[in-house]
């Protein structure tokens, strides 16, 4: 017993391994802690909407503008959909599957990249400025905020797919896929919420 | 180490622990959604309403 544990004394280099006080692995705290900052942000902007529209009384749209509803909603369908080809891209890895992961992670991207193509077109195409009023800051800063949100998602993205087509995850070692992944629902579920905040109700 | 607030913490669920759960959430939300959507259409109050009943039960999953 003695001998072992002398043994085992002379093979261990470096510092001693590090004791963690949370339930949770420190990759997944870091992107909780970093999520609930933008939860922060996010509703410091969802304050703004609601003395804009609320206390202030302003007009949703006010005339004579118009939201693009029907497109906002197509969009919509597109990034929810690229929810549903990120999990399905995290269960092919932990399967084995390396071209799910491959395939999954490329519509993902592209399903992004649609969304943020189209939400530049419609602020081309929608008829008002951010200098027009109380309803249009608003609508240019819920809606840019989240845009930007989806750049730096696009952006984690592309690192994944180019790090999928070199081989570098498999069933042990995916632990990248799945903090982007949290990262890619996060953005899809505050979409669902300034889609219904600024297009629905 | 005093354990007490992480024990009476640890009945929430935390959407975020991992990407199966943070999609569980995802679904969760988007159920929410088409809820308060449904009730939007037929009026603005409707929608507001639902909106609370869908944060509420949000609220519910995440105890449970």
């Amino acid at each position: 017993m003695a001998a072992h544990a002398h043994a085992e004394h002379h093979e261990h280099h470096g510092p001693p391994a590090p004791h963690y006080s949370s339930r949770v692995p420190p990759g997944v705290l870091g992107m909780f802690l970093f999520i609930g900052t933008e939860i922060m942000l996010f509703g410091s902007f969802f304050t703004a909407y609601f003395f804009v529209r609320v206390v202030n009384g302003t007009p949703w749209p006010t005339p004579p503008f118009h939201l693009p509803v029907f497109v906002a909603f197509v969009n919509t369908c597109i990034l929810v959909t690229s929810s549903f080809t990120m999990h399905w891209a995290l269960q092919s890895i932990k399967r084995g599957n390396v071209w799910g992961l491959r395939a999954g992670l490329l519509l993902t991207f592209l399903m992004g990249l649609t969304f943020l193509v189209t939400q530049g077109r419609e602020y081309s195409r929608v008829g008002f400025a951010p200098k027009d009023g109380g309803f249009a800051t608003i609508f240019y800063c819920l809606t840019g905020l989240h845009g930007a949100h989806v750049f730096v998602g696009l952006s984690i993205l592309l690192f994944m797919t180019i790090r999928a087509f070199r081989g570098h995850f498999s069933a042990e070692h995916h632990h990248g896929v799945e903090i982007g992944g949290i990262y890619w629902h996060f953005v899809d579920v505050m979409w669902i919420v300034v889609y219904l905040t600024v297009y629905i109700l | 180490m005093d354990r007490r607030l992480s024990d009476r913490l640890h009945p929430l669920r935390n959407p975020l622990s991992s990407e199966a759960e943070a999609f569980r959430f995802l679904v969760v939300v988007i159920v929410g959604a088409l809820l308060i959507a449904g009730a939007a259409k037929l009026d603005v109050y409707a929608g507001v309403a639902a909106a609370v009943a869908a944060v509420a039960g949000i609220a519910w999953y995440l105890r449970h």
